[in-house]
């Protein structure tokens, strides 16, 4: 695996991995990176080098996700990121996804109920989805923030357990797309097929390591609020 | 597995005999070690239940080995990855060594139940399952216990692939099962 560190080159970092290009678009960064390295493009855009090179190497490498340096981020920073990411799915990624699956059911012929039913499916988890983020926005991140000066972060708190526990956006997403892989039948166009599959996995990907930040990370900290107010 | 067979076959001897040690005395399995010809001479007749090699092996014999992912499990040095195959760091502790060896003897067991299609007891469960039942009401309808309905559930996701109870009553929908 490749770690990517402050003398990396953004466009080596885009060219390895383009879905990272969403990613540096929460951190105001475009394409068009030039020769910049991570260094000078955080210094030129103001970000906290130590927080975009550890969210970028935790979004690419599957395996790595350093508990202790991330811990170690303000409160606001995080909840800034995770901000972003929510508004990331709300105006791009599930759009995306719903213009996507809207062609692939006008071009099907009429007799195939199957997309149409996936489509169901698919809203279903949309649904779930923009309850959690109504939630993160109007309730839990506030929360956090609010009270983030008041707790002592060095206080074991809640166990590791959060991570294994079974997410049920992250289940049907699993779902939908071994829905679409294994189990689609009938006729379809196969290149709309194609473009929803893609936008699926890249919103899978993203809502893994979301929700490895949100458990392994606000969690604790939210439950220690929690304790600590009892 | 269907056959507890276990082949290793490694360039060291040393690490092929400690680990055919270890899957007798730990686990109880019957293992051989055997050299590169096996692969050579193989006759499906005997297909044995997993193997244990090396990455030479592996690359010496890519078209016996891949179709054959599922149950081969190559032993390296150190963690490393390789492909989408099982690996079984030898460098590490008895400890890490049996717990991942437990790991791995699990995992070949649940992939022998994959793929097959759905029994007509397990259609019923889904059919159940699809129109908002729970276990509870399951076990009562089918006159089974509850843990017969878990398992059956079990069995449905893993033939699947599907985990999620919206994800099933969908796929009920899409198969005229409900």
């Amino acid at each position: 695996m490749t770690l990517i560190n402050s003398d990396s080159k953004l466009s080596d970092i885009i060219y390895k991995d383009p879905s990272t290009i969403t990613v540096l678009d929460r951190f105001g960064i475009s394409l068009g990176v030039g020769d910049d390295t991570v260094e000078l493009s955080c210094s030129k855009h103001g970000i906290n080098e130590k927080f975009f090179t550890t969210i970028l190497n935790t979004f690419i490498n599957e395996n790595y996700f350093p508990q202790l340096v991330l811990e170690q981020f303000s409160v606001n920073e995080i909840v800034d990121y995770l901000n972003k990411t929510n508004s990331y799915y709300e105006h791009n990624i599930i759009p995306n996804i719903e213009r996507h699956f809207n062609f692939l059911i006008a071009r099907a012929p009429s007799h195939n109920n199957n997309l149409v039913l996936m489509q169901q499916f698919f809203n279903e988890m949309k649904t779930e989805l923009m309850e959690r983020i109504n939630d993160d926005r109007q309730r839990w991140f506030p929360e956090i923030c609010n009270n983030d000066n008041s707790v002592d972060r060095t206080v074991e708190t809640a166990s590791h357990d959060n991570e294994t526990a079974n997410d049920s956006i992250e289940d049907k997403i699993d779902d939908l797309i071994n829905m679409l892989i294994v189990h689609l039948k009938g006729d379809y166009d196969h290149n709309l097929g194609y473009a929803v599959i893609v936008a699926i996995l890249a919103l899978k990907k993203d809502i893994k390591q979301n929700n490895r930040i949100r458990n392994r990370i606000l969690k604790p900290i939210s439950l220690s609020i929690n304790t600590q107010h009892d | 597995m269907t056959n507890d067979r276990v082949i290793i076959s490694t360039s060291n001897t040393l690490e092929a005999i400690g680990l055919r040690d270890v899957l007798n005395t730990v686990f109880g399995i019957a293992t051989h070690i055997a050299g590169n010809d096996f692969f050579i001479n193989f006759s499906q007749a005997t297909e044995p239940g997993l193997f244990f090699i090396d990455i030479e092996t592996l690359m010496a014999n890519l078209s016996f080995f891949l179709p054959r992912k599922n149950k081969t499990i190559v032993v390296t040095i150190g963690n490393k990855d390789v492909e989408d195959i099982q690996t079984l760091n030898i460098n590490a502790s008895e400890n890490d060594i049996i717990n991942r060896l437990n790991h791995i003897l699990e995992v070949a067991k649940k992939d022998e139940k994959s793929n097959e299609a759905l029994s007509s007891r397990e259609i019923e469960v889904l059919r159940l399952i699809a129109s908002g039942k729970i276990n509870k009401e399951i076990a009562l309808e089918l006159n089974i216990s509850i843990n017969t309905v878990l398992t059956h559930r079990k069995n449905i996701t893993s033939k699947l692939g599907i985990k999620s109870v919206s994800g099933l009553t969908f796929y009920a929908m899409m198969n005229g099962i409900i």
